[in-house]
Formats: structure tokens, C-alpha cells, sequence
């Protein structure tokens, strides 16, 4: 019965590849977004990731970086910093706001970094330095490179200038990147001289985060605590919010296009050789075994269109890459589960249609004429 | 030994009802024994199509019973007919109507597959039947690139991959010249023969009256007008075949005035069989009389 759903598909070969290939570029518009979403997620929560904090403590109420602004007093740094456990404490200011370079202009987040940093600072550094001194700006080498300055051109953020001593990379979060000032600055910027925004916590080895987490919590007032996983998923998670609607409705959009082609390819298959359905119900073979050859049949399809659309995916990821333009496509398992799901479901309701046909033809009819 | 293989007893068919209603096929009665070749003809809407349904588990009588090596197809539920079909019947067609997307040796063995054979055994026997049917270059053939009598031995060939008690034919020569079909009408003559397998052949092909055993004429879904006659091999005796008493030795059906001949025979068959195939041209083996 495999033989014959296979042999029945791949009788009309350029017929069948066709509908394959329908069936996989559906998919790849699923596919293909989801992986620009992830590489989205990914990169936005890149300071984060790479900060090397463990923990990130942060004003009440405040649970992410993007949109949102921080306010801690100075006291709640040595306060956190006395907790057991904690190894040790970097306090940062922060904002975002816009660089300006020359009559380009780009939003970042600027990030004020204190000069015993141990977390929070650029990770790595393609020239120039790691730490700001006053009147020096850190900028991420795509922006740099973009605009055509490098060390010792300046910028401009709400008017005051800068002078780069540093290029950092990786510190392009997509919808904007990290730029790291002296904490001086970043006061001189706003102005506000008793306070910091986040706390950035590195936990004792052999500590567990989650237990200093919880100490802080409990020794420290009118604070925000999170693991630094936690944190960096609130952050995603502002992404997620502004893409669901599109996610839902390309994912629809692939998903219908998939189905229909499939349930039209193998209607038409089993419709040209409803003949042969009906000869073999003559002969004797159950409906059960005939559903099975065109459920069969949609899954062989259904199957070799998600092999396709993942291939194609990967290469449009992979030559993404190589073209060095800002999107990351990224394929990660959740899509994989997903997509196995559509297809699966399209598999299903693609054979609908053809079983119903064959359930109508009456054995009886093999004799009179063809 | 003297089992039939397939017994009809008062079968009526009627289609529509009302106004509409058509007697297809009207009180039939028939038995056909084990290795017996029945060749069914008649003119067109006679009811041999329906007929030939009825016989093949394919349409339900609207009155009598059919009984299939003693089983009552009428008892049994709708759902197990297609067991007995693909077990018990081999068909052949007009069309010869193969699967056109697998090759030669997948067309016959797929229908073992589908009775629960093991593919690879499956695929052993279809080839080896294949190979009696003079086909064994072709086990790999698409349909498309046969000639219509090996198309029409392929579809023998998956009629027989079952070992069915009854193969039932519509028009198996239609659609082949007269030469091969002639051959095929004598191949399946041989599988009757050799394989006590029951022929049941509906037909307006005048030549295969020389391989039946009986030809039946049907008219307004009845048999009429042509009594066939038989030869009781040990007396001689010319009989009405639905009167007679039949054995079967060898493959091959028998008639018998009287259960005196029939143990005579039975006693010493080989005698009477070379007295028989002495006698074996066709217009010896059985006579047809029309009565007026
Ligand atoms: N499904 C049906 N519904 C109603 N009437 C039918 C149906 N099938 C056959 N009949 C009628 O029953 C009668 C017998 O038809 P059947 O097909 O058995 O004849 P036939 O001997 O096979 O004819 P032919 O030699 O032309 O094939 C005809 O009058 C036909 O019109
Ligand atoms: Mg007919």
C-alpha cells in the first residue's frame, strides 16, 4: 500500500514536485518568520545576555530595559552589595535615546559605565577602549562602519558631544544598539545626580542565583529583582507583543496557501484515478485501506514540502548571514515543533476531500464501462 | 468431491421502485460446480451485468439466496463482503482496469498484500503466476507499455493471486482481437481445468461457446430457450445439465444420469475420462438445444 500511495504521487512527476514546492515555500513564509522573529528575540536581548550579570535589580515595578526607565537611590547599592552571597555589584545608568552622527541619527541605549565595572560594560572590542572617561563615547563598528567614522570622530547625544575611543561589536540589539558614556556624562546628560537605574549582581561561585535572588528580595525595599534569564525574557517579550498579530496572520496566511495546494494535488490524484479506487473496492480492499493510502499520500507530500522549506529557510538564513545585513534568521526547535504541527494538520484536512470521494464510489459500477 | 461451488437458488433483482421499477434479473436459479466453465450471454439489458454483480458479492438480491462453497452470502453482513470478495473471487474485465501507476508484478501482488500476505512473499508469488502467464519479461513493465493481451493476462493473474474458487469475467475479450482472444479464452480454460477453479463468463463473444462447459442464454433476467445437454460419460446418455447429477475429478465436472453411472464412474474415473477425451471436441462435451 506504501508502493502504491507512492507510485500513485510520483506517476506525474513535475505535477507532484510542483505542489511540492507550493507546499514548501508555505511553509518557508511560516518558517521563514519565525526565524526572523527569533533572530530578532535573540539579538535584543544581547546586552543582557553578554552583561554577565547574574542578577539585575531595578526599581520597583520596572521589569525590562526597552521603553522603560529605572530609578534606584545610591543607598540601595551598598545595600545589595551586603547581601551574602554577592560577589559583587555594578551600578549603571541608563536611558535610551538618540545618537547623533553627523545627519544620521540612531536610537540607543546609553548606558553610563562606572570605571571599576564588573559587569554591564561592552564584551567585546574590536578597537579603542572597554571603559569610557569623560567626553568618550563607545559605540557599536556596525553603526560606525555604516556611517563611515571610526575612533576619534564625534557623535552627539541630546546635543552634547563625544569623542569615540572605542568600537564595540555585537552590541546591536536590532531595533536599536548599546553606546556606553562615563557615569559623569550621563549625569551631565540628565541632570540627576543621586541615583542609579540597574543594579547588575554577579553571585559568589558556588552560589545560586535564585538563592541570592531571594536574600536580596528580602533584605533590600522597594526593588525589582530578576535573574538575569527573567530579565532578558520581560525584554523579549516586548517583541513578542508588537509581532503577534503579524506572526498570527502570516502563519494563517502560509498555512492556507499550504493547504489549499496540497488538498488540491491529491483531490486531483485521487480524482484521476478514482477508476482504480473503484476497482480495488470491486475487488475487494476495505475503505479503511484506501483512506490510508491518500492520508498516506498527503503525509509523503506534506513531509517532503517541510524537508524543502527548512532547506530553503537555511539557505536564505545562511546567505543572510554572509550578506552581513542586520537580520539574523534563526531557526530554533519551537519552530520545528510548529511547523511538524501545520503540516501535520494540513496532511489531515488535505485528505478530507479525496476520502469523502472515495467513500461515494460504488463498487458496483466496475462493470458498466470505463 | 461432488461439492458446488456456487449455488443460486430464486434470485430476483429489481431496481427503482414504483412507476421506475426494472426487474433486472428475475428468479434465477444455478449451480456451478467446481472446475465448471459457464459462459452467460444474452442480449443487451438483458440483465447479465446485474447478474454477474449479484454472482460477485457486488449487489444484493432483492429475494433469494446465493451460497458461496456452502456459505450464505445473503447471512452475512455487508461489511464482511469485501473479505469474501477478495478472497473467495477473482474478477476480469472488459477494460482490464490495472493500477497505472505501478508495474506489472506490483499490480498482482499488491492484491495479495491488501488479503494480508507478506509483501515479500507476495511479490515471490505474483512473479512466479506472472511467469506461468508467459510474462516474465515484462514483471516490470508499466501497463501503459503492454499489448492488450498481456494486459488482459496481468489482470488473470491478479483474478488468481487469491486462489479464488470463482472467476467471474465480464466481456474479457472485448477488447482484444480475436486471435488473443482466443488464446486468453483457452488460458483460462487451462486455469479452470487445471486448478478446479469455477468460470463464470458473461459474454457476446460466440467463438468462447467452445470452452464453456455450458452456455447460458439470458433474456429479461430470466434463462430461456436453451436447454444445455450434457453426456453422461459411462452410459452415454444425452441429459439436461440442471437434471443431471455431477462429480468432478481432475479439475473437471462430470454429469451422470443416475447415481449408478455416477459410482461406476467414480470406480475407475481414468477409464471413463480417456472415453471422455476421446469424445472432448466441444460440440461432444456438451450439445445446446434451443427448444422453440
Ligand atoms: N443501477 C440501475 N438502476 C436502474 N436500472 C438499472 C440499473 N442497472 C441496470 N438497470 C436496468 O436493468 C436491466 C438489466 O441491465 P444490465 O446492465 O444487467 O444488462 P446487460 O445484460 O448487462 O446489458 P448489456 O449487454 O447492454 O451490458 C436494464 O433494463 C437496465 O436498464
Ligand atoms: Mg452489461
Amino acid at each position: 500500500m506504501l508502493r502504491f500511495a507512492f507510485r500513485n504521487l510520483f506517476h506525474k512527476k513535475a505535477y507532484f514536485l510542483t505542489s511540492v514546492g507550493g507546499m514548501a515555500l508555505a511553509l518557508m513564509l511560516i518558517l521563514s518568520l519565525d526565524a526572523i522573529f527569533n533572530g530578532i528575540q535573540a539579538k535584543i536581548t544581547s546586552y543582557i545576555d553578554h552583561s554577565g550579570a547574574d542578577i539585575f535589580v531595578s526599581q520597583s515595578g520596572v521589569r525590562n530595559m526597552h521603553m522603560a526607565s529605572s530609578t534606584l537611590p545610591l543607598t540601595v547599592v551598598d545595600q545589595v552589595e551586603a547581601v551574602a552571597g554577592v560577589e559583587s555589584v555594578t551600578p549603571i545608568l541608563y536611558m535610551g535615546n538618540i545618537i547623533a552622527a553627523g545627519d544620521d541619527r540612531y536610537p540607543a541605549y546609553v548606558i553610563g559605565l562606572p570605571k571599576e565595572a564588573q559587569a554591564g560594560g561592552p564584551w567585546q572590542i574590536t578597537e579603542g577602549v572597554s571603559i569610557p572617561n569623560d567626553g568618550e563615547i563607545i559605540l557599536d563598528e556596525g553603526i560606525a562602519r555604516t556611517v563611515g567614522i571610526g575612533i576619534g570622530d564625534r557623535v552627539k547625544i541630546l546635543s552634547k558631544e563625544f569623542r569615540i575611543t572605542g568600537l564595540s561589536k555585537g552590541t546591536d540589539t536590532f531595533i536599536n544598539s548599546v553606546a556606553f558614556i562615563s557615569p559623569h556624562d550621563f549625569v551631565g546628560l540628565r541632570g540627576n545626580t543621586e541615583s542609579v537605574s540597574f543594579v547588575l549582581v554577579k553571585v559568589k561561585a558556588g552560589e545560586s542565583s535564585s538563592k541570592v535572588a531571594d536574600q536580596i528580595r528580602a533584605g533590600v525595599p522597594n526593588v525589582n529583582v530578576q535573574l538575569r534569564t527573567e530579565f532578558a525574557a520581560q525584554e523579549r517579550q516586548v517583541v513578542n507583543d508588537m509581532s503577534t498579530d503579524i506572526v498570527v496572520i502570516m502563519n494563517l496566511i502560509g498555512f492556507m496557501i499550504g493547504l489549499a495546494v496540497m488538498a488540491l494535488t491529491i483531490y486531483t490524484a485521487t480524482f484521476a484515478r478514482r477508476g482504480e479506487y473503484g476497482l480495488l473496492k470491486a475487488i475487494g480492499v476495505r475503505n479503511s485501506h484506501l483512506y490510508r493510502v491518500v492520508l498516506l499520500q498527503t503525509l509523503i507530500g506534506v513531509m517532503l514540502g517541510m524537508i524543502l522549506a527548512i532547506l530553503f529557510t537555511l539557505l536564505v538564513s545562511a546567505s543572510v548571514s554572509a550578506l552581513e545585513v542586520k537580520l539574523t534568521l534563526q531557526i530554533n526547535p519551537v519552530s520545528l515543533v510548529k511547523i511538524s504541527l501545520v503540516s501535520l494538520l494540513i496532511a489531515g484536512l488535505a485528505a478530507v476531500l479525496p476520502v469523502r470521494q472515495i467513500a461515494q464510489l460504488e463498487p458496483a459500477e466496475i462493470f458498466r464501462g470505463a | 468431491m461432488t461439492d458446488f461451488s456456487l449455488r443460486v437458488e430464486g434470485i430476483s433483482k429489481r431496481y427503482g421502485s414504483g412507476d421506475t421499477e426494472v426487474t433486472a434479473v428475475s428468479n434465477i436459479s444455478l449451480t456451478v460446480s467446481q472446475g465448471e466453465i459457464v459462459l452467460i450471454m444474452g442480449p443487451s439489458g438483458s440483465g447479465k451485468t446485474t447478474l454477474l454483480l449479484l454472482l460477485g458479492a457486488l449487489l444484493k438480491p432483492t429475494q433469494g439466496r446465493i451460497s458461496l462453497d456452502g456459505l450464505d452470502l445473503s447471512s452475512l453482513a455487508e461489511k464482511a463482503l469485501p473479505d469474501i470478495r477478495l478472497h473467495q473471487l477473482g474478477f476480469v474485465f472488459q477494460d482490464f482496469k490495472l493500477l497505472s501507476a505501478l508495474s506489472v508484478l506490483d499490480n498482482v501482488a499488491i492484491v495479495a498484500e491488501l488479503a494480508g500476505v507478506n509483501s515479500k512473499v507476495a511479490r515471490r508469488k505474483a512473479a512466479s503466476l506472472l511467469t506461468e502467464l508467459g510474462l516474465a519479461e515484462r514483471l516490470n513493465f508499466l501497463p501503459e507499455k503492454l499489448s492488450g493481451g498481456e494486459k488482459q493476462r496481468v489482470a488473470i493473474a491478479r483474478a488468481l493471486i487469491n486462489e479464488p474458487r470463482i472467476i467471474l469475467a465480464d466481456e474479457p475479450t472485448a477488447n482484444l482481437d480475436s486471435k488473443i482472444g482466443l488464446q486468453i479464452m483457452r488460458l483460462l480454460r487451462r486455469i479452470a481445468k487445471e486448478q478446479g477453479r469455477s468460470l463464470i463468463i458473461v459474454s457476446h463473444d460466440q467463438r468462447i461457446k467452445d470452452i464453456a462447459d455450458r452456455v447460458l442464454w439470458l433474456e429479461d433476467g430470466r434463462f430461456k430457450d436453451m436447454v444445455t445437454m450434457v453426456t453422461d460419460p459411462v452410459c452415454g446418455m444425452a441429459l439436461e445439465h440442471e437434471k443431471a447429477t455431477s462429480a468432478v475429478w481432475e479439475g473437471q465436472a462430470y454429469y451422470f444420469c443416475s447415481e449408478g453411472c455416477k459410482h461406476e464412474f467414480l470406480a475407475n474415473p481414468v477409464h471413463f475420462q480417456t472415453h471422455q477425451a476421446a469424445l472432448s471436441l466441444p460440440s461432444a462435451t456438451h450439445q445446446e438445444y434451443p427448444l422453440g
